[in-house]
């Protein structure tokens, strides 16, 4: 990957971190520390705050067979740090996919704490979710670390009760 | 050039061999957004995220153009139940 097709991957800087090479300063002292190897090419796609909250720091990119790796990895993580996480269009205050809106209105209307990422905003990420979820499209919903499905499957389990079940399963475990 | 309508019944019934099919392009004729209704025994058995699979996995490469594919019913034979389009008097 040249640099100028490097750079033209969307990078957006959610927070104001500082673009410090060294992982470390990512890396803040919480029970969920994240490890990432000490190298400046590398993709950190997850910073851990001082709120303790998950928050994307999409940067460049190095193509590589040990990028896949930690970048699986790093969506291991991810999709593990809440009991229900959503990949959308937008976010769930502002969705910005019908779809989308359609999966945020019915974990809202359940009155279940969730955890949104934009994959709009990261190109990366929008691409390794659909190889590691193997699946082509969003919203993509997961329940307690597992795939769930996406607005299609979500809909008609809340329709048929078993989205609630499966909540209550992943809340209460 | 986007997919057809008759491109995605055309893969789906060849992959899935349908006792019913039902595909619909809601992006206009562009062949950006589709809507699938599909019956088919080989859907047996198998969990709801599994069925979805399946449809995708059909689709695999028409889903480089497809901008959203909704699936709105993925059942078995025994599952199907219609609803009538005519009410009888």
């Amino acid at each position: 990957m040249t640099i100028a097709a490097v750079a033209s991957l969307s990078v957006v800087r959610l927070s104001s971190s500082t673009r410090n090479p060294a992982y470390s300063s990512f890396i803040t002292a919480t029970p969920r520390n994240f490890r990432f190897p000490k190298d400046s090419r590398s993709l950190s796609l997850v910073r851990v705050s001082s709120t303790h909250k998950i928050r994307l720091s999409p940067y460049i990119v190095r193509c590589s067979a040990t990028q896949d790796a930690e970048l699986k990895s790093t969506i291991d993580k991810v999709v593990n740090s809440e009991k229900v996480v959503l990949f959308m269009k937008g976010n769930k205050d502002f969705p910005q996919c019908g779809f989308s809106n359609t999966v945020v209105q019915i974990l809202k209307s359940l009155n279940v704490p969730f955890q949104t990422f934009d994959i709009l905003e990261n190109n990366v990420l929008r691409q390794g979710l659909k190889e590691y979820s193997s699946w082509p499209t969003f919203p993509q919903l997961y329940i307690d670390g597992e795939f769930f499905g996406g607005c299609d499957i979500t809909l008609e389990a809340y329709q048929n009760g078993d989205l609630q079940e499966c909540l209550e399963k992943a809340m209460c475990s | 050039m986007g997919v057809s309508k008759e491109d995605v019944e055309g893969i789906l019934t060849s992959a899935m061999k349908p006792t019913h099919l039902q595909v619909v392009d809601t992006s206009g004729g562009c062949g950006a957004s589709f809507e699938i209704e599909i019956v088919s025994e080989q859907f047996e058995g198998k969990k709801l995220l599994e069925r979805h699979r399946m449809v995708n996995a059909a689709l695999a490469e028409q889903m480089k153009e497809i901008h959203a594919l909704s699936i709105k019913k993925a059942v078995t034979p025994s599952k199907w139940n219609p609803i009538p389009k005519v009410q009888e008097e």
